[in-house]
This record gives C-alpha cells, structure tokens and sequence, in this order.
C-alpha cells in the first residue's frame, strides 16, 4: 500500500510554552533559511511528483515562518507531490501571529483547513498556558481566515490547566461554539517528561488538576460540543458531520504515510521512523548527506496488529473487526478475546458483534482500557 | 606428615566473645600476625575484608576456628585453639556449642561503648558452661575513652574482677603479648586422655563442594585418626574419616587429633543436614557410653512464604534453596502452595536476621523474581481433645472452637540503653505486651532494662524500633524461653471480597482491630488503582473488623495521539503493563510483591 498523505514538521515558535515537548527552536529563526534548504534535501527522496490526499503542516508554528518563507516552504513540498480532487490541505496556526499577509499566503498555497492553537478564551489560563494571544485574537484570526474562504477551521482547547476552574472551561467551551467552528479538538493537559511543567510539578511549584475534576471537564467537553452538532468522533476531537480530520483519522486507521523534517514520524512499509528530533542534528545529517532518521521501530505482525487497536479504539467508532481482518490477517478475537471480554464486563468497552469499541466511561480512563491489548 | 601429639597441658582452647564491632575479628587477626600464622599484608587484608562484612551487615555468620603454635615466657610452644562465635543474637546454640568446645574465653569490651546486650548475652553464656573469662577492654587507642566506667560496667553487671581485665588495641597491637600470658596462664588446660573411647564435640560444620561437608570437632577424649569408623551419638550415621586436619588457619592434614585438640575431619558426607552441630563423634569399634551433653536440633522460630512471581520459576526457586542449605543446616524449606501465590516454600529460620541473610543471598545469588511473605513465628496449639501441635504457617489454624489454648513462643529480651530511654523503650515494650522483669543501672549513664515479651513483637521491627527510639545507641538480645497461652486470633485479609490467603495473619485479640486498620490502610497504599474499585477488609471468622477501599481510576487518557505520538504513546502503555506483570494477578487484582510485606510494618498507625 501506497501512502496518501503527507506530514511537514515545521519546528519554529516565538516562544517555547511551559507545557510543550514537541520538537522546536524557539527565537531561533536565523535557522530558517537552513531549515527550508535541508526540508528541500529530504524530500529528494520523493521520486517524481506523488499524488496524495491529505497534507498537514504541524509544528512548532508553521505560520510563525515571515510571509516569504512560508511561501517558499509551500513551493518545495508542493513541488513533490500533487494534491489530489478532494485534498484536505491542513496548516497549524498560532492566533498570535497571523497577519492578514501570512492568511494570504496560505489561501494561495491551496490551504483549505486550519487548526488554530486556541487553547483558552480566559487571561488565566492563557498567561499559566504561557500563550501569547488574547481571546480577542482567536476571534480575530478567524474571522481573518473565513474572509479568505478558509472555512474549515479547527480550535485547539486545553482543560486541565493549573488554577483553571470548571466554570472557566465551560465559558472557554461556550465562547469557542460561538465562533461556530466545525472542528474542536479538546485536550487534557498533560505533563510531559522534560518539559517545564514538569520539573515546576516536581518541585511542587505548579498543581496539577484533580482528577476528579480533569473528568469533569473532560464530561463537560463530551456534552457541550456535541450539542452544538460537534460530534465526538475520537478522544480528543469533536466535529460536525464531514469535518473530521481526515488526515488525523488517516493515524487512527493505520495506513501508511510519509514525513519530513526533524522529529518527524512516518509509517512506511509496516516500519515507524522517526528522524532525529534535534533541530540541529536533522539539518547537519541531511546537509552532510546522511540519513536524517533517528530510530526505527520495526514491528511483527503482530505488533502491528496490537498497535491498530491501540490507536483504533481512541476513535468513538471503534475497530470494525471485517476491517482488521482484512488489513493484519489475524482474528480480533483470537487476538484479543480475552481482553474484550473482560474490559466488556467492566462497561468499558462495546461489543456490537462487528465492532469495539469504547464506552462513555471507557473513554475516561481509555489508557487504561488500551493497555490491556498491548 | 608427621605430626607429634600434643600433651593437653600444652593446649587452650579459647573463643573470642563481643558486641558486634567491638574488634572481634581484629584481635583474632593480631593474634595470628605476632605468632606468624599470617603475614602482615594478610593482616591488613583481613581488616579491610572485615570492614566490608561489617558494612553489609556486621556478622559473622560461620565460626572461624584456628590453632595457633604460640612460644611462650617458659620457652614451651602452645597450641592455642582459637574457636570464634557466630556474633548473632539468633545463633544462640552456635554460640554455645562453640563455647562448649572451649575452656576459656576473652570477652572483649570496646572502651568507648563498652558493655553492650550482646556482651552480656555472650558472657552469661560462657559463664554457663564454666569457661575461664578473661575481661579485655579493646579500642583504648581511641582519642576518646572511657575505661574506667567500662570497668565498673564489667564489675556491676557481668560481676567480673575489674583488676583482671586486660587493655589493649587489637588494631595497633597494644599489650598483645598480655592476652597471650593471659590465655597460657589464666585458661585451664584441657583434660581427657588419649586412650579414652573416643568422644569429639562437633562445634561446627561447612559445606565444600570439592571436599563434601568439613565437619569442626574438639576432641574431648580418646583419638581421632585417619582411616577410622567413626559414628554420630545422635545422628546415628557411620562414617569412614577419610582425613583429619587443623585449621593453621589454612587446612593442615594431621594424622590424628588427641584430647583437648580442635580441628576437622572429612568423611565424604555431601549432605550438610547429615552432620548436627552438637552431635558427639565416637568410635565404632570402641564407643563412648554417652554423648557429650548439651545437644538440640536446631530450632527454627520465624518462618516466611517465599514465591516465585512467575510460577515458571519454581524449580529455579528449589534449586536455589537446595543449595544454600548445603552450608546451612539450621534454615528449613518444604513445599507449600497458596491459592494467592501458587506454588512456593515455607522457610524456617532461627530468627529475623537469619531470614534477611538467607533471602539477601537468594537475591544476589540468582535472578529468581521473589515474593516474600510477612514473617510469623511458630505457635503451639493444645486441642479440646487433647492433642497439642505447633503451626509455622497462619494457614494452618484449625477451627477456634476445636483449640483449648492458643499458645505463642515467649523470649526474654534484655536492652542496654542510656537511661534517658527507658521511658520510651519501656512504653514501646508496653505496648507489644511485654511483661517488666528488671533494670539495673550500669554506672551513672546507662541501664540494662529486661522484659519478657512474645517472640511475634519482637520480631516484626522491634531491633529497627529499638535502633530508631534510641539514636542507635540501645542495643538488644534476645533468648527464647517458652511457650504460654494467649488470646491469639487469625485475621484474614479480603481484596475485592476475596480472602487472600497470603495475608492471614495470627494476632493478638487486644491488637487485632487496630492491626487490622493499618493493614488495610497499608495495603491501600500499595495496591494501585484499578478500573474498579477494590474494597479491602479485614476480619476475624468471618466478621469483618476493618475496612478500607481503593476508589476506581476515574480519569486516564493520552489527550494527543498522532503521528509522532503514536510509538512513543505505545513504549510508555507496554511499559506500564510490563511492570504490572511483576505483580501477582488475584482475582482481577493486581497486588504488587510489595504488599504481602505491608503485614510487616502494620504494627503502627
């Protein structure tokens, strides 16, 4: 099977945010022109011009790159693949940053949805967020967007935050349905290994949210957006009917697809890379010719097949078992029956005879129900 | 090789009694270096090796036995049969056999710390059997002394001549030739005679996997020689003796071995359970009337579960036990299975310290993943019809309306502490249903407090207890000396309703309920969360006493999972669930090995 999709790491930001752990500089855009030369090198590997159906530009902040640049990225990934009818072309973007200019350059490189880091309408939660917008700039950046016929917008929310109250976040719910976007994604807050979040917890500095009300929110997130048409259709996102993400529901089914730049993650012939997240190092392996990739994760069959419920059950439709047959030749049930029934009993997992899936509460404690099949 | 039979008058035999770290082993070194039985680099070596000991654990577990060729004053050699102690408070038969071997003891005193629990248990028991006790007063080269006090101490509590005691330091050789003239002089000579039946003490035994088991002997009366029949008294078995040697302190062969003579003898035995220490040696062409007096089987006291945690492990976890008994014949195993743990062992050691030991070698020694149970001590029981029988396993309490008395092992504990804890170690003494017997003072400072208290108080945490209330400057021995009714219940533990036998416990009534509470709150800490909730109770027949439970996981989701998330997401489930695998699946719990030791600390709220 042939990949139809296409991810383009773009690692800048203004500003490296408390909670963040992806791959990026930030203040560092004396290494853009290195960054676009060194993108262009890897996707040498690209022979001729592929056809594809989705291309997500993720970050770092994509647009955080100067009108030129920004075009200039698009010009060299563009010049490697052939977006196909239908395409979904999705680009990351920071509300802080984005010039009419830069909204421009995106319409004209063919851009149809952006995801906007949204992530709180109130000053609080921003400012212990360490975002740099205001709630008056989401609105802005959307209405910004809408102008230029960028109508398939997404806002990226975060609950869970330090200090953040429930009432907060059910006024950040309340303002992002106003904008009317027909995409949300919703996510729980999460202390990652490395970043300042964590070290600031350790330390006893910063609070992490109760459980009992990190599952309110999460409650709260189930029940609001879906009555505002913004169907669940994954653990972390919401959307109205065909406005899922179709690049992102590409990860949940396991189909393969290629990746560029540092960090960056692709699924080919059965086989997960990754290239090395160092900025640095990815720039200086491709300029010296060398392979940019930093670890392979070769996996069995059966890993494989383990790893397609791990990622399959996060979407609210679950695993078609015809479809997993069909894909991995093994039995869901001889794979995993045991599991099944015992995440069943406890109302955690759905069994309709054709699919798995999760429950309400199952989506609750999810990681839980998943690692029973790894 | 030749070797000219020693005239008894000529021979001493003699142990070195102390406190742990009080300079035990130096001395013995130093008496070995100015006699030339080791170099001075083996000297140093020695110290080094025993400095390590000491920071694992400070014991020394197996007796050291040498002779030493000393030339005395009077331009006569000496043989001098130096037989070392085990310095463990659980290796009281040890010890005493070992004293039992000898005539004469030097009961060494450190001149800061100076008498301690152990010394006084030590020199009780030389007393005991008659030995010749020579006072040393060790360590007076530290800047900072008390020898006068340590003195009086000697004087007050062991009821020794103060103006017989000897001063030195072992480590830079001070007034070592005094121990010397001191032994010579003061030690009585052996008696027996060499053509007497033969009768030898076996003192000690070793396992050697090129020799088979070393058996340590004194030989009391009669002769020992190569090519002899010999047969243990007690254990009933003949051997062939297929050599007979000293320790010089390397195995020396001999011919023989005549009255009043420490050594070895090989006789191809493999199995060290065959060989007892205590037994007497005689000939089987000539047999003594009777054995040597004082003989008992080991007894095991505190018993423990040990698991595997993978159940393929069995027969690695046998393996492993069977060749640790080799050289150790007071630790016991059988079989055993728990519907919690499977298939696993019950093990049977002299005390606590011994259990540590043994399980610290079974986790250095191999890769066996363990799961230990809370240790227990045994307990006797006397049946309405009469029958009595002892238990070492909770499991085994029959029905309560079938036992007329409940009865526990009892030890008689003494503490020597600065007084200013008396206080507190008698109220922690209180508090573990610990009977007063006495104090006596030591001097101004210091006091030597006894009680009488069940062995099952005593052995959960009472030394850490004692360690912890006192700064570390209370020390403690113990001596089992009975068995007496008490009102001894079984409390159960139930995980989600389902009683798990590995955590039944026997327990005093009066103790029970808080017992009970703060196991259930232990067990809470240590049973993580699941995706329901798991009630925890405890109960006594069936009524439950305690209870506490463990609230389901109630939010535990990845909120991103991408492209890029999606192997590193998958590392970090599959390594949680790898340590999940670690832990025992009961029921639809996952109980960590760590919990089936909370029984342990649950003494304490």
């Amino acid at each position: 099977m042939t990949y139809r999709s296409v991810y383009v790491h773009v690692p800048f930001c203004r500003h490296r945010c408390g909670y963040c752990d992806f791959t990026l500089v930030a203040g560092r855009d004396d290494l853009i022109g290195d960054y676009l030369d060194a993108l262009d090198l890897e996707l040498k590997r690209v022979e001729g011009v592929v056809e594809i159906d989705t291309l997500f530009f993720g970050g770092g902040t994509p647009t955080h790159l100067p009108p030129e640049a920004l075009r200039r990225l698009f010009e060299i990934v563009l010049s490697r693949f052939r977006l196909a009818s239908g395409y979904e072309f999705s680009v990351e973007a920071n509300p802080a940053n984005l010039s009419l200019e830069t909204v421009d350059v995106l319409a004209q490189a063919g851009v149809n949805r952006v995801s906007l880091g949204a992530q709180s309408f109130d000053s609080r939660s921003l400012a212990m967020l360490e975002r740099d917008h205001r709630a008056e700039d989401i609105e802005l950046a959307v209405r910004w967007l809408r102008r230029q016929g960028i109508a398939n917008l997404s806002l990226d929310l975060i609950f869970g935050v330090p200090g953040q109250n429930l009432a907060e976040w059910r006024e950040t719910i309340r303002r992002a349905i106003e904008l009317q976007p027909p995409h949300v994604s919703a996510y729980g807050l999460t202390f990652e290994k490395g970043t300042a979040f964590w070290t600031r917890r350790q330390k006893g500095q910063l609070e992490q949210a109760d459980e009992e009300l990190e599952r309110a929110m999460y409650a709260v997130a189930m029940e609001e957006l879906p009555a505002a048409r913004l169907v669940q259709y994954e653990l972390s996102n919401y959307a109205h009917a065909g406005f899922e993400c179709r690049h992102n529901a590409m990860y949940w089914s396991g189909e393969p697809f290629e990746a560029f730049g540092p960090g960056a993650a692709r699924l080919i012939d059965g086989v997960r890379q990754t290239n090395h997240r160092s900025v640095f190092t990815w720039i200086k392996r491709l300029q010296s010719g060398e392979s940019p990739v930093g670890e392979t994760d070769p996996l069995t069959a059966e890993g494989r097949a383990r790893e397609l419920i791990f990622v399959g059950l996060r979407r609210t439709s679950g695993i078609d078992r015809r479809i997993f047959e069909s894909r991995t030749s093994l039995s869901l049930d001889a794979l995993a029956g045991g599991s099944i029934r015992r995440q069943t009993s406890l109302g955690l997992l759905e069994d309709t005879g054709t699919h798995i899936r999760l429950t309400r509460e199952g989506r609750f404690v999810a990681d839980s129900v998943i690692a029973e099949f790894l | 090789m030749g070797f000219r039979r020693m005239d008894p008058q000529y021979i001493r035999n003699f142990s070195i009694i102390a406190h742990i770290d009080h300079g035990k082993s130096t001395l013995a070194d130093q008496l070995l270096l100015k006699t030339g039985a080791i170099t001075q680099r083996e000297f140093h070596e020695q110290i080094l090796d025993d400095l390590d000991v000491e920071r694992e654990r400070g014991i020394t577990v197996k007796a050291r036995t040498v002779a030493i060729p000393y030339k005395h004053t009077d331009g006569k050699t000496y043989e001098l049969n130096l037989i070392d102690t085990p310095g463990h408070v659980d290796f009281h038969y040890e010890v005493n056999r070992s004293l039992a071997a000898c005539e004469g003891a030097l009961l060494l005193v450190d001149a800061f710390q100076g008498v301690q629990a152990q010394t006084v248990a030590n020199a009780y028991a030389a007393i005991d059997v008659n030995l010749a006790i020579i006072p040393v007063v060790n360590k007076i080269d530290l800047p900072v002394t008390r020898v006068d006090e340590v003195l009086e101490e000697i004087e007050s509590i062991l009821g020794l001549d103060p103006y017989t005691a000897l001063k030195v330091s072992a480590k830079k050789g001070i007034n070592i030739d005094d121990v010397f003239h001191a032994i010579v002089d003061r030690v009585p000579p052996p008696s027996g005679k060499a053509d007497n039946a033969l009768q030898a003490l076996v003192f000690d035994s070793k396992y050697d996997s090129f020799r088979g088991v070393i058996t340590y002997i004194r030989v009391v009366e009669g002769t020992v020689r190569k090519g002899q029949q010999v047969q243990f008294m007690r254990g009933g078995t003949m051997h062939q003796v297929l050599d007979v040697g000293q320790f010089r302190p390397r195995m020396t062969p001999v011919e023989s071995l005549g009255p009043g003579q420490v050594g070895f003898f090989l006789t191809g035995v493999k199995e060290i359970d065959k060989i007892n220490v205590g037994d007497t040696v005689t000939d089987v062409a000539r047999p003594a009337k009777k054995a040597l007096p004082g003989y008992k089987k080991p007894k095991q006291m505190v018993f423990c579960g040990m698991y595997p945690t993978d159940s393929n492990d069995f027969e690695k976890l046998r393996d492993e036990l069977q060749r640790l008994s080799l050289n150790d014949s007071s630790f016991s195993y059988f079989p055993e299975t728990s519907d919690a743990l499977g298939f696993g062992y019950r093990c049977g050691f002299l005390g606590m310290l011994h259990m540590e030991i043994v399980q610290q070698r079974l986790e250095k020694e191999q890769d066996v993943d363990l799961i230990q149970t809370a240790p227990n001590v045994t307990y006797e029981l006397l049946l309405r019809n009469g029958d009595v029988f002892t238990i070492d396993n909770p499991q085994d309490v029959p029905d309560p309306s079938t036992i007329d008395e409940f009865r526990e092992p009892i030890a008689k504990v003494s503490y020597i502490l600065p007084k200013a804890y008396i206080g507190p170690i008698m109220q922690l003494c209180e508090e573990r249903r610990g009977t007063y017997k006495t104090t006596e003072y030591m001097g101004s400072e210091r006091a030597q407090l006894v009680y009488e208290m069940p062995l099952a108080e005593i052995v959960y945490d009472m030394y850490d207890k004692l360690k912890s209330v006192t700064s570390g400057y209370g020390t403690m021995d113990y001596e089992v000396i009975g068995f007496l009714p008490a009102d001894l219940v079984k409390m159960d533990i139930m995980v989600k309703g389902e009683k798990v036998d590995a955590l039944s416990t026997i327990t005093h009534r009066s103790t029970s309920a808080r017992r009970g509470r703060s196991l259930c709150k232990r067990l809470k800490e240590e049973i993580t969360r699941h995706q329901f909730e798991i009630p925890i109770q405890a109960a006594i027949g069936g009524k439950v006493i305690a209870r506490e439970t463990i609230s389901a996981l109630r939010k535990n989701v990845t909120a991103k999972c991408y492209g890029g998330d999606i192997t590193r997401k998958r590392k970090l489930l599959e390594k949680q669930k790898e340590g999940k695998k670690r832990m025992k699946q009961f029921g639809s719990v996952e109980i960590p090995q760590k919990a089936f030791l909370s029984v342990l600390s649950a003494g304490d709220e």
